[in-house]
């Protein structure tokens, strides 16, 4: 917390000018505090959100932000179990829980905005996943596009980026519409549901996980076609901790990378067995090399996958066919399926 | 009147005639109020009772009924009480929150009315709470704060207000009414400042600006944190209702004390103190009655107190519609806890208002 | 004896220089402390955002305000929001709590009942609960497609109640306000300074030219600032999805002054009670030796008088209560602590804007209770009659 700049200038000069391959950590980065902790602290939910952090019968955290926690952890110590914790933390508290130290990621469906980067004094990690806003309105209204709303009311959650990019929306379309603001995902789809407002905005996953949900059934609600907005949701870690941000794009990478090739938690047992590749040899830390420029463990990427399993996994266990809501994966599947993520390369 | 002659002066029928239809005004009176009250019992029983789904897992009976759905509450109340508490541990958390329990029912019974008595309880069973709760000792599995959660949090950060904010009260009320003037003026100050303040926005300072403020080593949790700011609030608010204690007290009982020649400490510890709590007794209890209720807030600034639970509970794909059955089940468990306090504290009122005749 | 007299003040003189500078010496290494860590993560500080446009919306203002508003002035909204909301809540639950608390001690054993019901049920309750549970209660009202005028302008729907209002300027009404809160203060500083040689009936004639003029000055201000071309009086109709015309209270305000109202009211029931029990049965018997009537006694006796011994309680009730006004963030009321924090994680100034509620709250708490010090002044009885 208390960086001392000096510290800060003389660590980053170190790395800069020692090219070596055995990448030095910086000894004030966040990946020393987390490892020298033994302990990954990440950020929760205070109540849920539905698909991404929820809480199951048992009381355990489940939903795709939490496994991509659990990777995390999984790479950095060998398994999640005991090496986790999900600090649970309000949305208006992401920034400053970051700053202030009390978690050491974001990793809360937070969007890559140009103010959160650069004001906040906040870096991003590539996306994880691409959300549309769109907007669910009762089937009743016969609504086609947003601009059918015109005179109604809209609700959207508060203090997020959906906020402004409806506001810009409705100014540019010059759609005349109240914009109703909660703090709580729960509050919002309750005054949806009652008719509080004629249309919800909310990034498409969870949109639709609240038309499955409905309780006047999945057919009384209609999402229209209007995209307001993509937002790319990544995993934010403070400003100038390349190394930390590092571990970050680089667990995603991985991810990603053993779908490409077919590794599951299932199987990665086997392949690590017998490798197809050098480069999955690598990968999965037969060959020494894919952790430790990184500051890690060889084997972390097959930590990683023998935990939670690959992207693929991860999504259909929380989003997709394997969970209730049943989502499509669309836009967020790997380049090869029509989608827009891509593993970087391993060498 | 004439006919009261025919009926024995005290019985079940005068009693009730003379409380509810002494004059024509209040018979209406009392059938309007009885009217009134019958309808919303029975649109209260018609909703929580007659038409309501019980047993657990049974989304699709909630789903076809108009009443209430306690189903939510048989399926996921382990969420509410434990919260994110590991599953298999849940009776650690429930042998902690007992002990809680039984501390406070302790602490209502005279006998234990003293300094020697009352704080080793209280230290006693806050330690056998943290104990239960964080593990790590004796063989039990160790449990962070951050996976407490539930009433047993909600338990938690009261008695550890309590136990923090009593004595810092009495250093305050001590100091606010010092001799010396500069002192008493400036805790008058701070007091005065910190009671003006939201207690919401102390604890949002104490979660999120502290860490800014404070060197390194004295960051802590989160947790340790907000309840210290708790702490602090009620400290001020305990501060004032000791000194009104303390003032109630005849000016004679601190000159003799002192012409007896007993220091500073021994007229305070032995004398003052213990009269001023006795007069200040019902405000106390008062003031634990708002401040057990107020916890609630921390669920504003991300904890996973019982509102914060119950929201999660109801928060997955199969309960996303039964929030209100949530909710009372949650007021439910915030009505039996306060309301015995503060029964307890009339009761208490009224003993000791006996007594002081 | 002089020496030890001069060292025992010595002794003291550094006791207190030690305790205040303890505190200061605090202030100082924190402000120290958050100039380093804020430099350290290299955060911007200073007020210098506040001349920013915000970029979000507010769903309830009385003022002016859009996406491209500055800072200040979305703080300002929250402001004003909190004080309107304290401005209708206070006074309902004043209402509500001198009714309960006069049924409580009324007599009548049906009316005891319902008042001690509602007191125990709603004062044992978390205030964030109840507010919840009006709310999802407000919202299950019918759609306004569903919803039927009733009295001829007004409407309750899930979208929110809608009633008749005057179709005058925002500006106007502030001053009609403004006039009528003069009006009333110059009221009570007449009474108070005439105390003691008190004319009766030159009083009244002065309070009737008084109000006279205050409620004159009221209706010209609305007069003038009429909105052309629209009718005086603006009634609800229903029109397409919705509601036009008319005023419409949120169901987020409603649910605020709601809640409030009925959670404070139970607390004053409590108060007013105390104060009833506490005049002296001599008062009433003497009114009633004077052959007034009960209702007389009751409103000329015993309720002037159990306000004036509980006038001090009330008033640290008032202020806790307006404190209380800030869970309206849990469903998204946009009051002074909602903006605070939405701007916190929109700008991230935080310690700025911790600064800016502390002080504003500081302000608000200070005024309110400063404002009702001098009503208490005002009305207070002189002389030892009561004593509690």
């Amino acid at each position: 917390m208390k960086l001392a700049l000096k510290a800060l200038l003389v660590s980053t000069a170190l790395v800069a000018s020692s090219q070596v391959a055995h990448a030095q950590v910086a000894g004030d980065s966040r990946l020393k505090t987390v490892q020298d902790r033994g302990k990954l602290l990440c950020s929760g939910h205070n109540g849920s959100f539905l698909g991404f952090a929820e809480v199951d019968d048992q009381g355990n955290w489940k939903g795709v932000d939490i496994d991509l926690c659990k990777a995390l952890a999984a790479g950095l110590f060998g398994k999640s179990e005991g090496a986790l914790e999900i600090v649970p933390i309000s949305w208006a508290q992401r920034w400053p829980a970051l700053q202030s130290g009390d978690i050491d990621a974001v990793i809360k469906v937070s969007g890559w905005t140009q103010s959160r980067d650069t004001e906040l004094n906040l870096a991003y990690s590539q996306p994880y996943f691409i959300g549309a806003f769109q907007v669910m309105s009762h089937a009743s209204l016969g609504a086609q596009t947003l601009a059918d709303l015109d005179g109604g009311s809209i609700c959207v959650a508060a203090g997020t980026s959906t906020e402004r990019a409806l506001a810009t929306y409705l100014e540019t379309k010059a759609i005349q519409a109240e914009v109703l603001t909660f703090e709580n995902g729960d509050e919002l789809r309750n005054a949806y549901y009652e008719a509080r407002c004629d249309g919800m905005v909310e990034w498409a996953p969870s949109l639709a996980a609240s038309r499955v949900d409905a309780p006047d059934g999945a057919d009384a609600h209609t999402i229209l076609p209007d995209v307001l907005d993509l937002e790319a949701e990544g995993i934010i870690v403070p400003e100038n901790d390349a190394d930390w941000l590092d571990v970050q794009n680089w667990m995603l990478s991985s991810l990603w990378f053993a779908e490409a090739n077919g590794i599951t938690s299932a199987n990665v047992d086997e392949i690590k067995a017998n490798p197809p590749s050098a480069t999955i040899e690598k990968f999965l830390g037969v060959t020494p090399g894919y952790g430790e420029r990184l500051g890690l463990s060889d084997d972390w990427a097959y930590n990683m996958i023998k935990e939670v399993g690959n992207m693929a996994e991860i999504y259909d266990r929380n989003l997709g066919s394997g969970s209730r809501y049943n989502l499509p994966r669309g836009i967020n599947a790997l380049y090869s399926d029509g989608g827009v993520f891509y593993p970087l390369i391993v060498d | 009147m004439s006919f009261a002659a025919d009926f024995p002066k005290d019985s079940a029928f005068n009693k009730a005639k003379a409380r509810y239809f002494a004059t024509p005004t209040d018979a209406v009176v009392s059938a309007l109020f009885a009217a009134f009250a019958v309808w919303i019992l029975w649109s209260l029983a018609n909703w929580a009772l007659l038409h309501a789904v019980f047993g657990a897992n049974q989304r699709d009976a909630c789903m076809a009924t108009e009443g209430a759905c306690w189903s939510v509450v048989s399926t996921r109340w382990r969420i509410v009480l434990f919260g994110l508490y590991p599953f298999e541990e849940q009776w650690r958390s429930a042998i902690a929150c007992v002990v809680m329990v039984v501390v406070a029912a302790l602490s209502c019974v005279p006998w234990f009315w003293s300094a020697r008595r009352l704080p080793p309880l209280w230290i006693a069973g806050f330690a056998i709470f943290y104990v239960l709760m964080r593990g790590g000792w004796f063989g039990l599995r160790e449990v962070t704060e951050q996976n407490w959660g539930g009433l047993s949090l909600t338990i938690f950060i009261f008695a550890a207000v309590s136990l923090l904010g009593m004595p810092l009260a009495i250093v305050f009320a001590l100091l606010r009414r010092s001799d010396l003037p500069w002192i008493a003026r400036t805790m008058a100050l701070v007091i005065d400042v910190i009671r003006s303040l939201p207690l919401l926005s102390i604890m949002f300072t104490f979660a999120i600006v502290m860490p800014f403020v404070l060197p390194d080593w004295a960051i802590g949790d989160k947790l340790y944190r907000v309840i210290v700011g708790y702490a602090l609030f009620f400290a001020c608010y305990q501060a004032e209702i000791i000194r009104g204690g303390m003032q109630a007290l005849p000016a004679g009982q601190e000159e003799a004390a002192k012409a007896l020649g007993l220091t500073y400490w021994h007229r305070i510890g032995y004398i003052v103190l213990p009269q001023a709590f006795r007069n200040a007794l019902p405000p106390t209890i008062n003031q634990f009655v708002i401040t057990f209720k107020e916890t609630s807030l921390v669920t504003i600034i991300g904890f996973f107190d019982v509102m914060a639970s119950g929201r999660a509970a109801s928060g997955n794909a199969d309960w996303n519609f039964a929030t209100i059955e949530m909710y009372v089940f949650v007021a439910l468990i915030f009505f039996v806890f306060v309301f015995t306090l503060s029964r307890y504290g009339a009761y208490l009122e009224r003993r000791l208002g006996v007594g002081r005749r | 004896m002089a020496a030890i007299l001069k060292n025992r003040r010595i002794r003291d003189s550094v006791l207190q220089v030690a305790f205040v500078a303890t505190i200061l010496l605090t202030i100082v290494v924190a402000a120290i402390t958050a100039r380093a860590n804020l430099d350290a993560q290299g955060l911007t500080s200073g007020f210098g955002f506040l001349e920013r446009s915000t970029g979000w919306r507010i769903s309830f203002s009385l003022i002016e305000y859009s996406t491209s508003s500055p800072y200040w002035k979305a703080i300002l909204v929250g402001i004003l929001n909190s004080l309107f909301l304290g401005a209708i809540a206070l006074p309902l639950a004043t209402v509500i709590g001198v009714t309960v608390g006069v049924m409580r001690t009324s007599g009548n054993g049906m009316a005891e009942l319902v008042g001690v019901t509602y007191v125990e049920t709603f004062r044992n309750v978390p205030l964030i609960l109840q507010l919840l549970f009006w709310y999802t209660l407000l919202l299950a009202l019918p759609t306004p497609r569903d919803a039927t005028l009733i009295l001829g302008g007004i409407a309750f729907t899930g979208r929110g109640i809608y009633i008749p209002g005057l179709n005058v300027t925002g500006g106007s009404a502030f001053v009609a306000t403004v006039v009528v809160i003069a009006g009333a203060a110059l009221a009570l500083w007449l009474k108070a300074r005439r105390w003691p040689d008190l004319n009766l009936v030159h009083a009244r004639r002065e309070r009737r030219v008084l109000w006279g003029g205050v409620v004159g000055l009221a209706v010209v201000a609305m007069w003038i600032g009429r909105i052309p071309e629209t009718s005086l009086m603006s009634i609800p109709e229903q029109r397409g999805l919705n509601f036009r015309e008319g005023i419409r209270i949120s169901p987020e305000l409603m649910a605020c002054i709601i809640a409030i109202s009925i959670y404070g009211g139970a607390y004053i029931a409590e108060i007013i009670r105390a104060g009833f029990n506490a005049v002296p049965k001599g008062q009433s018997e003497a009114g009633r030796a004077l052959g007034l009537t009960n209702w007389q006694i009751f409103s000329r006796i015993r309720l002037p008088l159990a306000v004036r011994i509980v006038m001090p309680t009330l008033i640290n009730q008032y202020v806790w209560l307006f404190k209380a006004t800030t869970i309206g963030i849990a469903i998204s009321f946009t009051d002074f602590f909602m903006v605070i924090s939405t701007a916190i994680n929109q700008s991230g100034q935080t310690l700025e804007l911790i600064g800016i509620l502390m002080g504003g709250f500081l302000i608000i708490n200070y005024s309110i209770a400063w404002v009702l010090n001098r009503v208490n002044d005002a009305i207070k009885l002189r002389g030892t009659q009561l004593r509690i």
